[in-house]
């Protein structure tokens, strides 16, 4: 589904993406755990192209990003979003966060995406929500949206850029409650977090990052359980 | 006694001889025609210059430049009387549609400043997460970043409209009879130094106190959304 080929990414002089290599397969769910700066979110936004890569190849279902540019707008489609500040349009409501994209850049009809979205809502605990601004909502109900809101152009991907960090504790767990559903749901999914539980218990796989490159990957049990570089082991010590 | 006798006279000589208070309403009514044509063709002159040189493009972004410095540089009675004899000396437009696009001109090199300055204030994340929808990049900019630039600005943008409301004074330099204009007439003809001054200034005081009124109203609606 997602297969990354020397992935590299410069900020000026400083180098973010040193070769990243990666594979990832139909309803898998991957975490990307690492320290700060280990260029996890870097890496996750070049595989929608929010960040250009400065060389590498990202293949999207077969389709090699990079040289289709072009296209980008289309391609995006089939990869959803959920970022860490949640980035709900503030001037919306809720219901036309989440149909402006479907109606707009899919052409759906309104009356479709209106159903769509409020059956996503209702998904995520939030039927009683459609019609509030995003100001008036907690933490965890906006990136409830901002998933529902995401959902709604139906994506066979769903990135997510540290979806718990900027919650309040108490509203970590209704947040991870629906991406677990999600997982549940068989989609594929890319979860860069520093929620270790989650990784643990929720992924199929996870990817441990650090300066630049994919340091170590396997299963939950193996990273966690029986971490073979020093860097993972390092980093697991201080997080767990 | 005298006082009341005084100002009747005033009200009469100003106002109702020779059904002078005609001249004063035409003329404001001129004056908002002029003011309200300049505005919306302002407001899209300034988010055309404004996203020009958000995009970065060189030559685009550059002309925009140009044009923001020249009119800002220099003084609007200047830029008026030049765009009425010389750029568009030739053209079949009427005289009001003439000034209305001067003023435009002018008050879009400032709106643009403001819009600019609106839309580079909006969060990266909203343009971000607008892309990662798969809205394109003009899609993005008009119903998510523009909308919230304009209402952070919205503020600003109505002392536009008053600052360009009270500049349509000088549409008397090419020959219209605006609110000003018709003042000048009748201090003339009645040989009145200020009294019909004193008219057409509680007339402009009115005009930007609504305007300023309904500004706070549409700002407490906009509001709504925080």
């Amino acid at each position: 589904m997602i297969k990354v080929e020397n992935l590299t990414k410069s900020f000026g002089e400083l180098k973010v993406l040193t070769g990243v290599n990666a594979h990832i397969g139909k309803s898998e769910v991957v975490c990307v755990i690492g320290p700060s700066g280990s260029g996890k979110s870097t890496f996750l936004r070049c595989l929608n192209l929010l960040e250009e890569p400065t060389s590498g190849k990202v293949w999207i279902d077969g389709i090699e990003l990079t040289e289709h540019v072009k296209e980008i707008n289309r391609l995006r489609q089939k990869m959803g979003m959920v970022f860490q500040q949640f980035n709900l349009f503030p001037h919306m409501t809720v219901l036309d966060n989440i149909i402006l994209s479907p109606i707009r850049a899919k052409g759906e009809k309104k009356a479709d995406a209106v159903a769509l979205a409020k059956e996503l809502l209702a998904q995520v605990g939030l039927a009683d929500k459609v019609n509030e601004y995003p100001n008036r909502l907690s933490g965890g109900q906006k990136q409830r949206v901002a998933i529902a809101r995401a959902l709604a152009m139906r994506p066979e991907i769903m990135l997510f850029d540290e979806p718990t960090s900027a919650l309040d504790p108490e509203m970590v767990g209704e947040v991870l409650e629906v991406m677990k559903n999600l997982a549940k749901a068989g989609m594929t999914m890319v979860v860069v977090t520093h929620e270790m539980g989650f990784a643990r218990e929720v992924s199929d796989r996870v990817l441990f990052m650090d300066s630049g490159v994919i340091a170590e990957e396997g299963p939950p049990s193996a990273i966690f359980g029986n971490p073979q570089n020093p860097r993972t082991r390092e980093f697991l010590s201080k997080v767990l | 006694m005298e006082l009341v006798t005084r100002l009747t006279e005033l009200i009469y000589s100003n106002l109702i001889r020779e059904d002078r208070f005609r001249l004063l309403f035409d003329g404001l009514g001129l004056t908002l025609q002029i003011t309200l044509y300049a505005l919306c063709m302002g407001v899209v002159i300034g988010v055309v210059i404004a996203v020009a040189r958000i995009m970065k493009i060189k030559v685009l972004s550059q002309i925009a430049q140009f044009y923001v410095d020249i009119i800002r540089g220099t003084p609007i009675v200047v830029q008026l009387v030049i765009i009425y004899y010389a750029v568009l000396a030739d053209s079949s437009l009427p005289k009001t549609m003439v000034a209305s696009i001067a003023f435009a001109i002018n008050c879009g090199a400032y709106v643009s400043e403001l819009i600019r300055g609106g839309i580079l204030a909006v969060d990266r994340g909203q343009m971000e997460a607008a892309r990662s929808l798969g809205l394109s990049w003009f899609q993005s900019m008009r119903f998510v970043v523009i909308p919230q630039a304009v209402k952070n600005i919205l503020p600003a943008l109505v002392n536009e409209a008053i600052a360009l409301l009270k500049e349509t004074a000088i549409a008397g330099y090419i020959a219209l009879d605006d609110l000003t204009r018709a003042g000048n007439i009748i201090r003339s003809v009645n040989f009145d130094p200020y009294t019909p001054f004193l008219i057409v200034a509680i007339i402009y005081l009115y005009c930007t106190t609504t305007l300023s009124v309904f500004a706070g109203m549409l700002e407490r609606r906009l509001r709504a959304s925080d």
